[in-house]
């Protein structure tokens, strides 16, 4: 019995965003990623091609982070003492992009200085070529003041500069528009508050070409459903022509299970969660492989193991069926 | 427990408290009058008193900043008496009373071929009844009856005992001409029962008017309109304060107050006294008594309707949402306490659920909208906002709670449009300074409700506020600065302002803003998509309440507030309610219909599922997270549209 | 198709009588819509409107029922592609796969149906388990019955000969298991076998032809209860049959694929399964069968599946409790807000974002904001203080300061006589003002 597919033919499509400048482009790095510009539902190879495949970013530190799960501090050992070292690992762990998050303080306790974070910026470029997204420490008044000088001492590298969200935005866009490098907009797992975040940083003439939305996600048993629904609908109204909603989206993926009791835990826990590793590999793989499936472009990760599980899963996934 | 002296400048003696008594209790006591237009909650700061001797211990300091505070400020309704204290009271602010009778007072054309001996309920009949003799020993009261039987051929006709103890004197000081004020709601039925209201001696002229009042108590205004039931003609058009809004300016607040303490009581006394003394004033107008009143019509929300008469209005308010009573049986001038006759009919119409009341019922006919081919919205922006979609085939609606904020309440320069409210104002593009017209030709002293509509799409077009409503602190104007609560817009320096003070617009009040106008747009997207249809094929919007009398559709639209159609398809109606209950007071068709329109008309409730939500946040943005809605504005912007 | 609201008010007698229980045939019509009612509740509708009404209700995908033993697990019935345009109904089954020739299967089966896990107050477990002969019809026998002395639930039976599926069917009484399966050779036998005992049969082919053929021709046999297992080799052919299968179902109405669709995640790599398992989940397989069921594997997946088939329509929550911001001590505040996720993350990103410690303790008001909570009367000082109690605030703080969101400054004096030892605080109306809220006042 000839069955005719049902094929979705969507008007719209999303934005190709590249990240990361090499030397002929006015930047330093080895190699670009460029991520977006699908056609149709992630995978849909029945349908149209998918131009690339979701990119996997390993999330490092400016300084060693004691409040991470003593199983990825194991991991890392020494080399999470410096991040371009660290950067370099990840690279080697098979990472397509490098996630810098800033912190607040310094190892001594003190707050961060603009030229501590220029200068471990600097060292993480000079580390790897991998295109580097950058986060400040999350507080409004001191990622305006770490990220500004960061943007301008990385000129042309097109770094993503993040995080934007709706009470804060207008100093790191405007740090992207001068230094030629793209933002992230992070919003509360809603699909109009992502909208309304792309809409005000468009009104101020940073092209989307330069933007990545992040949706919030929240980790598997810690709300993931809102998260995996909510990048559906951004992407069905992407494909649907909603030209505010057609940016490819990030997940920070690594920082939503490893803040998990299941991830961060091992002792006194119950029996009934089995093998600790295993278990929080398991849930940093499968938040990905979850979000994967409703759109995600670029998923950022913590531990290699997952990495290597969630990158065997994309290239199957990639594979065009005959 | 230890016992506290308390002294207020403004009351002749102190009044001794215990330990733990809030400051408004102790003023209470005291006699001194503190106004609490949020009804005690600690959220509108207006209770502020000055400790001048001891201390108090507040609870909450919200709306007074740290000066204040150490200048000895407190909330009457957040402080708690520990110990002996002196206390001044400043000044109660005076509500003005808003011209709303000059202002609204509209033609009224009497419904085309008005028939009362068709259509109204109450009439007048002249009857002449035959003395008694010795022969004849039959009692007054039969006597009467026995009349209308032969000469009006009405056989069920009920009397109160109030009328028997006068009914000897009347026939014998008419000589037995007697004319008979009566009320039926049927008179094609000579079966069915008849109330008499009243008689006089003697007989009246068919002519003479007779009286009746059609009343609209709203959460904030009460209207009322004194009619003659003959010719059907408006006689007077009275408005006032609703007398409850120093205990709380919304109903949630008003029906929290009316459960504590003699609460109920007190919320009942001020709305009768508002009432009557709007009945007084219409009277005194056409010099005539109350008691020549005989009939009254009202319309109100659920919550006025319960606090009106006494019924416990708490579980309007409680999931599942659930009124006492939607359709009221008819009542007495004496039932209600009214000061029409005591045996007047006071008909109170039929609502539809607990925030969807008699004043939309009531509007639904007014505006013709049950009886409509086309596919219609009708909104009446009040405190709460109803809305009201359908034609003669359905009808559906919602209540958006939209709060006080266009009615100048929840922002802190906002006030009601009485006199020095900027009500009209412009910004320029260009120096981001405003023009304004102020109600009363009088220096501002803030801003009302279609002042802040335009003021907010004003410092939208002008780009002091982006989409979000997020203020750009970058402009090169003194007006844009950081206040106490974050960014904010001067409107007006205090060496402009008729009270010396700044009068601005804080990131806080924008916010309410916007929170207002999303949940009325919200309201009519899901009113829309409970049925299926597009924005598109509605054909017309019909405005009403005190809201539709002055705002600017487009400023409107361009906040997104109402929805972008064609400016020919918005009428404005003014208010529909009391204009439903003076068809209804006319008119006995009219008043089927109300109870028809309740009956039929479908309720959804908005805290069911989220959708909701989604409506909400998707118009908390300027004009709204989809802009291909708002066309037009997209336009003025110069953005192109998107696909 | 499905019919709006409108459009079966139009078919209902809009007399607005209330016998259905609705204050109107348009609210009627509405819940009909949303299918939260029952056509049957109007007695006055007509048969015309009934055969209308009842072919737009027919579910595109069949609900099929696997029972044993009072135990039961449904499939089907789904009536959307996305959760968040309904929301998907029926939890997909999860099944351990154990073979005929393994050792021990008693023990094994037994500590797998006793697993039960606490997630946010709901013991969660495996819905049944698949056995698979690979010796004869003996040792299918065998292997059924000590599965059926460790465990009660439902089970899948795995052989494409006939003969050995009746010896195991022999074994089970009065259940309806899932046999696998028929394929183009063998289905007229296995049709018969599902007939005869009352079990679902998982439907096997290469191709969407295939497997549509094959399910019309089995329908036509009078066996009703089909379940399809599509060729799921690799992720992204899974995935395109999967999608492929559900969107004929619903879009089309194709009632040859309106059926579930069982899934074989099974990987000699326990991690590659899991990654299999979670694609299945999230895309549309209405039975899962395991091969690795160790409780780090099977607890992440169970609490994939309860996420995923929630109900996007009710108001998104987060679980009350106690949250630690920024590292709390002992002489911390305590701040309080209620479980409606909006407000909760706007709360809980400013007091982050003051970079100072807290407990937040977020109440359970139904999912309600501050405000709309306090007006419905979720969110009053018996309930905070309640939660207070619940979770052992007092065990956890030393200096007790409680502070009210500023828009229920009214509930302070309350609260205060529900928490005697508490100094009560009215904090900001805004969570935007928090942070110096916090600076200043705390």
């Amino acid at each position: 019995m000839p069955v005719d597919i049902p094929k979705d033919k969507w008007p719209g499509e999303v934005r190709t965003v590249t990240l990361g400048a090499a030397a002929a482009n006015g930047g330093t790095r080895g190699s670009v990623v460029a991520v977006g510009g699908e056609k149709a539902l992630p995978f849909m190879h029945f349908e149209t091609d998918t131009p690339h495949r979701p990119a996997l970013a390993m999330e490092i530190m400016d300084r060693l982070p004691e409040d991470w799960s003593p199983l990825l501090l194991e991991f890392w050992g020494d080399t999470a003492k410096d991040p371009a070292v660290w950067a370099k690992a990840a690279e080697d762990a098979g990472a397509d992009l490098i996630q810098l998050q800033l912190s607040q303080t310094g190892a001594d306790g003190n707050p961060t200085t603009p030229d501590a974070a220029v200068a471990a910026v600097k060292s993480v470029l000079a580390a790897t070529g991998l295109p580097l997204i950058i986060f400040g420490p999350g507080q409004a008044d001191v990622d305006n003041e770490l990220l500004v000088p960061v943007a301008e001492a990385t000129k042309g590298e097109r770094v993503v500069l993040g995080l934007c969200e709706d009470k804060n935005y207008r100093t790191i866009v405007a740090a992207a528009l001068a230094n030629d490098h793209l933002v992230t907009a992070r919003t509360a797992m809603d699909v109009n508050l992502a909208k309304q975040l792309n809409i005000l940083i468009s009104d101020m003439g940073l092209p989307l070409e330069r933007v990545l939305m992040d949706p919030t996600t929240g980790a598997l048993g810690y709300g993931i459903e809102y998260g995996f629904s909510v990048m559906e609908r951004l992407r069905l109204a992407a494909l649907q022509g909603d030209a505010m909603t057609q940016l490819p989206m990030i997940v920070t993926v690594g920082y939503e299970t490893w803040k998990t009791k299941e991830s961060k835990v091992g002792q006194d826990v119950p029996g009934e969660w089995g093998n600790w590793l295993e278990r929080a590999i398991n849930w940093e793989t499968m938040t990905a492989m979850t979000l994967v499936e409703s759109g995600a472009d670029i998923v950022v990760l913590r531990h290699p193991e997952s990495m290597k599980r969630v990158r065997a899963a994309i290239d199957e996934l990639m594979t065009v069926p005959e | 427990m230890a016992d506290h002296l308390v002294r207020f400048d403004t009351a002749p003696a102190p009044v001794s408290v215990p330990t733990g008594t809030l400051l408004s209790d102790a003023a209470h006591r005291a006699g001194v009058d503190i106004q609490q237009p949020c009804g005690g909650q600690g959220r509108c700061g207006r209770c502020a008193v000055r400790i001048t001797d001891g201390t108090v211990r507040r609870r909450s300091t919200l709306r007074l900043s740290n000066e204040d505070v150490e200048a000895g400020y407190a909330l009457a309704c957040q402080s708690v008496i520990e110990a002996d204290v002196s206390i001044t009271v400043p000044p109660q602010e005076k509500i003005e009373r808003r011209l709303t009778t000059d202002r609204t007072a509209a033609e009224v054309q009497v419904p085309d071929s008005y028939d009362p001996a068709q259509v109204q309920t109450v009439r007048r009949v002249r009857l002449t009844v035959p003395p008694p003799s010795m022969d004849d020993q039959t009692d007054d009261w039969s006597r009467l009856q026995i009349a209308l039987r032969k000469q009006v051929r009405l056989t069920e006709v009920g009397i109160s005992v109030m009328q028997l103890r006068r009914l000897g004197h009347i026939l014998r000081k008419g000589e037995w001409d007697i004319t008979v004020i009566l009320d039926s709601q049927a008179w094609d039925c000579p079966d069915c029962p008849v109330r008499l209201i009243e008689f006089k001696p003697g007989l009246m002229e068919d002519r003479d008017p007779l009286w009746g009042v059609a009343i609209d108590i709203g959460t904030t205004t009460v209207s009322l309109w004194l009619v003659d039931l003959i010719s059907g003609e408006v006689r007077a058009q009275v408005a006032e304060y609703n007398g409850q809004i120093a205990r709380g300016e919304d109903v949630i607040s008003r029906i929290i107050y009316s459960s504590k303490g003699s609460g109920a009581e007190e919320l009942r006394d001020l709305v009768l006294s508002t009432i009557n003394g709007l009945l007084q004033s219409a009277c005194k107008q056409v010099k005539i008594d109350p008691h020549d009143v005989f009939k009254a019509t009202i319309a109100g929300n659920s919550t006025m309707i319960h606090l009106l008469l006494g019924i416990p209005a708490q579980t309007i308010r409680l999931s599942p949402f659930i009124t006492a009573v939607n359709h009221i049986p008819t009542l007495t001038g004496r039932d209600v306490g009214l000061d029409t006759h005591p045996d007047a009919t006071v008909d109170c119409l039929p609502g539809v659920a607990s925030y969807v009341g008699a004043d939309i019922t009531a509007g639904v006919l007014s505006s013709g909208l049950d009886d409509t081919e086309k596919v219609t919205i009708f909104i009446d922006v009040g405190t709460n906002g109803e809305i009201v979609l359908g034609n003669k085939e359905w009808l559906v609606t919602v209540a958006a709670s939209a709060g006080p904020a266009f009615e100048g309440g929840g922002v802190a320069d906002g006030m009601r449009a009485t006199r020095g409210a900027i009500e009209e104002i412009w910004v320029n593009g260009d120096t981001y300074d405003p023009s304004y017209r102020v109600v009363g030709s009088v220096k501002p002293r803030g801003i009302c409700g279609s002042g802040l509509i335009a003021l907010l799409a004003e410092l939208f077009l002008a780009g002091v506020i982006d989409k979000g409503g997020n203020f750009n602190t970058n402009l090169d104007t003194p007006r844009v600065r950081i206040g106490e609560h974050g960014p904010e817009y001067v409107i007006a320096w205090a060496s402009e302002s008729g009270h010396g003070r700044d009068i601005r617009l804080s990131h806080v009040d924008v916010d309410n803003l916007l929170r207002t106008k999303a949940a009325i747009y919200a309201g009519f997207t899901i009113l829309a998509d409970s049925v299926g249809i597009p924005f598109e094929a509605v054909e017309q919007v019909l405005v009403g309440g005190s809201f539709g009398k002055y705002i600017n559709v487009e400023k409107a639209i361009q906040l997104g507030l109402l929805p972008d159609l064609p400016w020919e398809n918005f009428y404005f109606l003014g208010n529909t309610a009391i204009r439903g209950a003076y068809q209804a007071l006319l008119d006995r068709h009219a008043r089927e219909r109300i109870k028809d329109i309740a009956n039929r008309m479908t309720y959804i409730e908005l805290s069911a599922d989220n959708t909701f939500y989604e409506a909400f946040t998707s118009a908390l943005f300027l004009p709204h997270t989809d802009l291909a809605r708002f066309p037009t504005v997209q336009a003025a912007l110069g953005a192109p549209i998107p696909q | 198709m499905a019919l709006s609201g409108i459009q079966i008010y139009k078919l209902l007698p809009q007399t607005n009588c209330k016998d259905c229980g609705f204050p109107t045939c348009l609210a009627f019509a509405m819940k009909l819509a949303a299918k939260q009612a029952e056509l049957s509740a109007c007695p006055h509708v007509s048969d015309e409107a009934q055969t209308q009404l009842a072919a737009s209700a027919r579910p595109p995908v069949r609900l099929v029922t696997l029972k044993a033993n009072g135990n039961e697990v449904k499939a089907g019935n789904e009536t959307v592609l996305f959760r968040h345009e309904k929301t998907f109904y029926h939890k997909p089954g999860l099944f351990a796969r154990v073979r005929d020739d393994a050792s021990d299967i008693g023990t094994t089966i037994a500590a797998a149906d006793a697993y039960a896990v606490n997630y946010v107050g709901m013991d969660l477990t495996l819905d049944g388990f698949a056995v698979e002969s690979t010796v004869d019809a003996a040792a299918f026998e065998a292997a059924i019955g000590a599965v059926r002395s460790a465990s009660q639930r439902p089970l899948i039976l795995i052989s494409r000969d006939p003969a050995v599926m009746e010896a195991g069917l022999k074994a089970l009484d009065g259940e309806a298991p899932l046999i696998y399966g028929a394929d183009a050779d063998n289905w007229q036998a296995m049709a018969g076998l599902a007939k005869q005992y009352g079990a679902a049969l998982a439907v096997i082919a290469d191709s969407l032809d295939g497997l549509a053929e094959l399910a019309e021709q089995i329908a036509k046999t009078g066996v009703e209860n089909l379940v399809l297992h599509p060729a799921t080799e690799s992720l992204s052919k899974g995935l395109a049959l999967c999608t492929q299968i559900r969107r004929l179902a619903l879009k089309k109405n194709f009632q040859p694929l309106g059926y579930p669709i069982l899934a074989f995640p099974g990987h000699e790599d326990a991690g590659i399964e899991s990654v299999r398992a979670t694609q299945a989940i999230t895309k549309y397989a209405g039975f899962i069968v395991l091969d690795h069921y160790a409780p780090e594997y099977v607890y992440p997946l169970l609490v994939l599946r309860e996420n995923i088939y929630t109900d996007p329509q009710k108001p998104i929550q987060v679980q009350p409790g106690v949250y630690e911001i920024n590292d709390p001590k002992p002489e911390s505040p305590v701040m309080v807000t209620t479980n409606f996720s909006i407000t909760y993350f706007s709360v809980a990103n400013e007091v982050e974002g003051s970079g100072l410690p807290a407990w937040l303790l977020v109440t359970d008001a139904e999912g309600m904001s501050v405000l709309t909570a306090w007006a419905a009367g979720k969110f009053d000082a018996e309930r905070i203080a309640k939660s207070v109690k619940q979770f052992e605030l007092p065990d956890k703080v030393s200096k007790k300061v409680i502070v009210l969101p500023g828009h229920v400054a009214v509930l302070s004096g309350e609260l205060e006589e529900e928490l005697p030892d508490w100094e009560v605080r009215v904090g900001p109306r805004e969570a935007v003002d928090i942070p110096s809220f916090m600076k200043q006042a705390l």
